[in-house]
């Protein structure tokens, strides 16, 4: 099996995005004047769509590098599965696992939040939201994570054509144009709900609903928070971004690590935590990370301090 | 897809985007009606350090806030708002008006729009908080 070959899917889809939020907008704009189907400001769009180019062009110019990796591990496996159609569906449940994963990691470890951070960035939610996506994925090296999958016996190719609808699923889910699917859908699916917690900065909402297209895995691994209606979900960053320009919104957490390592007066171990601890961790107690925000709101006020997302761990 | 044909899809989907929202009004930026709302947008960043009193600046696009650890900027971003704490920030009179530099790459600088009559008298009362 030499040839390969599955079509670049997230490009066919570009044209769907556009149009799809140039209808939300219309929507919002016919329907929502009190802002219940979503909001958007032109800036926080532009920021977003360009941050969506960016992460595309940095896939035409970086891309070699993973494809480089994986296609030396698809020289060195014994194992190859094949292109059946069964195959590919496997592989797309296999890499949403994998997405769980790399996106968990995302948020735990700052040297790979420093990547996804931007994806966090916008105060709004809406569907330019989802194309709100990095420009410095390849330097977390987190292509490992695909490994097993390659190892496995999954073509290299099978493997991005999944990931790219894996993607292409996760962009209608930004809107809060939709509020809840059916039953079974929102058991077993990620859906705009869901992931309107994922994107939420309220306490009880760090953390959770790491899915990309089946919530299962939250539940699962102890990660999932309902949406609750009597907390609305606060949309963006733990310390929102004082800046919509696209270069600082990519790599302002890159500097910061930067800065952290290299100060002075540190051992090598806290310059080490400082690339790798969870976000917000300090070696003197300065910041908060998301466990420690969690832990002062179930102390702070009464009635707040239960429920799912601050439970104690 | 022919890359030409990606380069105008995107081109032209971002001038849509930005003309649409600008002409439904979406590009108008927020301002503080007044201390309690600014306090308030405070309080939703630095909720470990809540605001005990603000400083509307004319205009209501940016507050000063005391806090109980120190002394803050609030100021809207777009239709929301950011703070950052002012310790380690530095001013600049501009043309348009005083200039906040913050040694925070994601929050660089934010230029508050005032009168050169209000010009130094805000200076002062920052730098004295500053110092
Ligand atoms: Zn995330
Ligand atoms: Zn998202």
């Amino acid at each position: 099996m030499t040839d390969v070959s599955y079509p670049d899917v997230v490009t066919l889809a570009v044209p769907l995005f556009v149009a799809a939020i140039l209808a939300e907008i219309v929507w919002i704009a016919v329907r929502g004047r009190d802002g219940h189907a979503g909001r958007y400001e032109t800036r926080d769009a532009l920021t977003s769509l360009l941050m969506g180019t960016g992460n595309v062009v940095s896939g035409l110019l970086l891309g070699f590098i993973a494809w480089g990796f994986f296609m030396m591990l698809w020289q060195i496996t014994p194992l190859d599965l094949g292109t059946a159609w069964w195959v590919v569906v496997l592989c797309f449940v296999l890499d949403d696992l994998r997405y769980y994963w790399v996106h968990r990691f995302g948020h735990r470890i700052r040297w790979v939040w420093a990547s996804h951070v931007n994806h966090h960035s916008s105060q709004h939610y809406n569907l330019t939201t989802a194309l709100r996506q990095t420009w410095t994925g390849t330097f977390t090296f987190m292509m490992i994570v695909r490994a097993p999958l390659i190892l496995l016996g999954f073509h290299p190719a099978m493997v991005l054509f999944v990931g790219g609808l894996n993607l292409i699923y996760q962009f209608w889910i930004h809107t809060e144009a939709i509020g809840r699917l059916p039953r079974w859908v929102e058991a077993v699916m990620n859906t705009p709900s869901h992931h309107r917690v994922h994107h939420g900065r309220n306490a009880r909402y760090l953390d959770a609903n790491y899915a990309g297209v089946f919530i299962v895995w939250d539940k699962l691994f102890g990660t999932f928070v309902a949406e609750d209606d009597r907390e609305k979900v606060d949309y963006g960053l733990v310390h929102n971004l004082g800046t919509f320009n696209p270069l600082r919104v990519a790599f302002h957490e890159w500097v910061a690590i930067f800065r952290d390592v290299t100060r002075p007066g540190l051992t090598l171990r806290q310059r080490l935590m400082y690339a790798v601890a969870p976000p917000g961790w300090s070696h003197d107690g300065s910041r908060e990370t998301s466990d420690q925000i969690k832990a002062r709101h179930r102390a702070a006020p009464p009635g707040d301090a239960e429920g799912p997302g601050l439970a104690r761990p | 897809m022919p890359l030409w044909l990606l380069a105008t899809i995107v081109v032209v989907g971002l001038a849509a985007v930005a003309l649409l929202t600008h002409l439904l009004g979406w590009s108008r930026a927020r301002a503080f009606v007044d201390e309690a709302e600014a306090m308030r947008a405070w309080d939703r960043e630095f909720s470990a350090d809540p605001a005990r009193r603000a400083d509307l600046l004319p205009g209501g696009h940016a507050a000063v806030v005391h806090s109980v650890r120190g002394t803050g900027l609030v100021w809207t971003m777009g239709l929301d708002s950011t703070a950052r704490p002012l310790e380690g920030a530095r001013l600049q009179q501009t043309r348009r008006g005083l200039t906040i530099r913050f040694p925070d790459m994601a929050a660089p600088s934010v230029t508050l729009p005032l009168d050169p009559s209000e010009r130094d008298d805000w200076h002062r009362r920052l730098q004295e908080t500053l110092t």
